[in-house]
């Protein structure tokens, strides 16, 4: 069944370092799976709990977030605020049901155009071995 | 019930003083409901209404709320000691001038639910495993401290609800997300959730459509939930509240607990320290994004 | 001698109904009783007070598609939302039902609610009497009681071993064979005492009360959130949303309360009932006073939710008592 599944990924990645690394992978010709949908925000502290949450909701398999390494922040500070912020909503959706292999955040600079096509890829792999989400109906 | 009694003697006496002082213009407090079981809340403006006031273990309801909407004007107010967690929540968060509240702190053995017509005997799940029996801030307090402060495993719903498979616990949750209504009678009970507008309630963007149907319910309860990591002051008005009974508690003491191991930090012990999202250390590990 | 049905009979019965419509009965969901579609007879339940919600939502969901929009080949197509087979709501309780009957006037009044017309239409109601009466029950004030049969197609009372079975109407004749039936020469049990609540004159009254300050103080407690609303057999208020995916745009109706702090927002930020003085007086004005006026009825059949769900116990009864107290303004 794996075989045949392509899982959904929503991929929020931070302008000044995330982005511009799928750039440097896309100009460097690093190939990485293209399950990912990429949303570009201005920095990894934009990416309120809720769209994360919504993105799963509206049934996406994995959601990534990344922004720049902590110390490299463009606005100094904002990924120390979001890495507090995903650390306790990580466990959080695990607790809600949605698998820890799910949800990443990953830290991700400029010039990784390597190391984001790596953890795109290893993202994918590891939700296509975890299949697609499970669609629960309740009355 | 004496110890009841005899804090509603010293509320009331208390009540009666600051009116006629004319030290606060409303005294908040409880009094009896119409089924003659359970309490409500009640505000006090004159000397003569004092009287009313009672307290017991069916006052269940965190009064610190209304405080938000009397904003600016000298109030008293009775806390048990989880309110008045909230209270050094929003004064934190400046949402309240400490100088014109007077806090009428009652030591409390912890409070039963709220069953409707007769008495319940059952403590709440949340008093069952209170440590805290006083109140962390207060200018005057009522009643003596009980005896014997029994604390087991404080969490131990919340650790069967982890032992599960993410499928038992998925399905769990969107069954019980499913009968939500969106009354929001557990966001309007909060005293930590004050926004002007809230999220729910935000029509462009529309993040959480008006639709009373599980996929939009689950985003509400979750996000409202998250919204108060670090925050909630475990009163758990939100689950008494609730009129189809979601155990919401399991998600915010959930939240608690992670707070708890990975900042150790408990929301309103003190009005100084800001709750973890509002802060943070660069060298810190939190096993994520590593 | 009046018609009877066996315990046996009624289950059967129930069973046969499932095959080609919806069935919805109180059943057990967690701790609560629910009014719920049952897939099993074993599901339904019949020692209950009353569900914790009312079963308006059969008849006004509390979402509900009003129509889709799309666009085809250059052209722009309106759609209908699918009809749905027809529904049989059992053991709802007079009150209830009668609470049903109240919904129509506003939704049935030309022009009537389609969306509504269309549930009515294909929705039967069977009643279950009440035999005990929950000391926050007053229906009897309020125009109905404990065997009231208003609205009802079919009007069901326990009795030992089954049910006495009063047949109100076509609906409720073609729903029901003769052959289940069988005649029993048995009294029909006497209804229970509900409390008294004085509603004699409480229109009058209410219009005095209008400017009284007694509003903000009611309110003081009062949380605003949508309890009472939501519980309530009789309200009706409602918000509409579009949601555009991908060239197709659906209209959807929720269900909203006027104790909701946005419910009167209008465009620019304005709120002409901004305080909660305004929104408690509105909620009550219009149970006892607006309604009335409009349509003849209290606004309200006395099922005695609102008391029991009210996390800060705003009681619609002691409101009535409190305002048939005023004197008159000066």
């Amino acid at each position: 069944m794996a075989v045949d599944f392509e899982p959904r990924i929503v991929g929020f990645l931070c302008n000044w370092c995330s982005y511009a690394g799928a750039d440097m992978a896309g100009t460097a010709r690093i190939c990485y799976p293209s399950n990912i949908r990429i949303i570009r925000v201005p920095c990894s502290a934009r990416i309120d709990p809720l769209l994360v949450v919504k993105a799963f909701q509206l049934g996406a398999d994995g959601v990534l977030v990344a922004g720049c390494h902590p110390g490299d922040c463009h606005y100094t500070e904002g990924n120390y605020y979001s890495r507090r912020r995903f650390a306790m909503l990580h466990p959080f959706l695990e607790y809600l049901g949605i698998e820890r292999e799910r949800f990443w955040l990953q830290w991700v600079s400029a010039s990784e155009g390597k190391k984001f096509s790596q953890v795109v890829s290893t993202f994918t792999d590891g939700l296509i071995k975890l299949g697609p989400r499970k669609a629960v109906t309740v009355q | 019930m004496s110890a009841a009694m005899d804090q509603t003697a010293q509320i009331r006496q208390k009540a009666r003083e600051l009116l006629e002082n004319k030290v606060v213009d409303c005294v908040i407090g409880y009094e009896r409901a119409t089924d003659g079981v359970n309490a409500r809340p009640l505000f006090v403006y004159e000397p003569e209404e004092a009287d009313r006031l009672i307290f017991d273990q069916t006052c269940t309801h965190n009064l610190t709320r209304y405080l938000l909407n009397r904003k600016g004007k000298p109030t008293a107010i009775v806390v048990k000691p989880c309110d008045s967690r909230a209270i050094n929540l929003l004064l934190n968060e400046s949402q309240l001038q400490r100088e014109k509240i007077h806090i009428i702190g009652v030591v409390c053995p912890g409070v039963v639910e709220r069953q409707w017509r007769q008495a319940s005997a059952k403590l709440l799940n949340a008093c069952q495993v209170c440590q805290q029996h006083v109140p962390v801030i207060y200018d005057v307090l009522v009643g003596e401290l009980p005896s014997e402060p029994t604390v087991a495993e404080h969490y131990p719903d919340v650790v069967e609800m982890e032992a599960k498979s993410a499928e038992e616990r998925q399905v769990f949750w969107k069954e019980q997300f499913s009968r939500c209504i969106r009354c929001y009678a557990c966001r309007q009970a909060c005293p930590g959730c004050y926004c002007p507008e809230c999220f729910a309630e935000r029509l462009d963007p529309l993040w959480v459509g008006i639709r009373i149907a599980p996929g939009e319910n689950e985003v509400w309860n979750t996000i409202r939930a998250f919204h108060l990591a670090g925050r909630c002051i475990g009163c758990y008005q939100c689950e008494q509240v609730c009129p189809v009974d979601i155990p919401l508690s399991l998600l915010n003491r959930k939240l608690e607990k992670e707070v708890l191991g990975l900042f150790n930090f408990q929301a309103g012990m003190d009005a100084e320290t800001s709750p973890p999202f509002s802060t943070f250390k660069k060298e810190e590990k939190l096993g994520i994004g590593e | 001698m009046s018609q009877f049905i066996s315990k046996q009979h009624l289950l059967s019965w129930l069973g046969q109904l499932m095959e080609n419509r919806h069935l919805v009965a109180p059943a057990r969901v967690d701790g609560l009783i629910l009014f719920k579609e049952v897939g099993r007879v074993e599901d339904i339940v019949f020692d209950y007070e009353n569900t914790t919600l009312s079963p308006k939502e059969w008849f006004f969901p509390k979402t509900e598609t009003l129509f889709y929009v799309e666009r085809k080949d250059g052209k722009v197509e309106l759609l209908p939302p699918e009809i749905e087979k027809e529904t049989v709501i059992f053991g709802i309780r007079p009150c209830d039902a009668r609470g049903i009957t109240i919904l129509d006037l506003p939704y049935l009044a030309d022009p009537a609610d389609t969306f509504y017309r269309q549930h009515r239409e294909k929705t039967a109601m069977v009643g279950l009497s009440c035999l005990t009466a929950c000391p926050e029950c007053f229906c009897e004030s309020m125009g109905s009681g404990p065997q009231d049969t208003a609205g009802l197609d079919i009007m069901l009372t326990e009795v030992k071993d089954g049910y006495l079975v009063e047949i109100l109407t076509e609906k409720g004749k073609s729903l029901l064979s003769e052959g289940l039936l069988s005649t029993a020469d048995l009294p029909k049990p006497k209804a229970p005492k509900t409390a008294a609540v004085p509603s004699e004159g409480v229109v009058q009254k209410m219009r005095q009360a209008f400017d009284s300050a007694y509003w903000s103080r009611v309110a003081d407690r009062c949380i605003h959130c949508n309890v009472c609303a939501y519980v309530c057999p009789t309200c009706y208020c409602f918000d509409v949303r579009d949601y555009t995916d991908k060239g197709r745009t659906e209209r959807v109706r929720s269900w909203e309360s006027c104790q909701s702090p946005g419910f009167t927002k209008i465009a620019g930020g304005h709120d002409p009932r901004a305080n909660k003085g305004a929104r408690m007086r509105q909620r009550f004005g219009h149970k006892l006073l607006y309604f009335p006026e409009q349509f003849g009825p209290l606004h309200c059949v006395g099922c005695g939710r609102c008391v029991r769900s009210c996390p800060v116990n705003i009681d619609i009864r002691e409101i009535i008592e409190d305002v048939q107290k005023m004197g008159a303004p000066k």
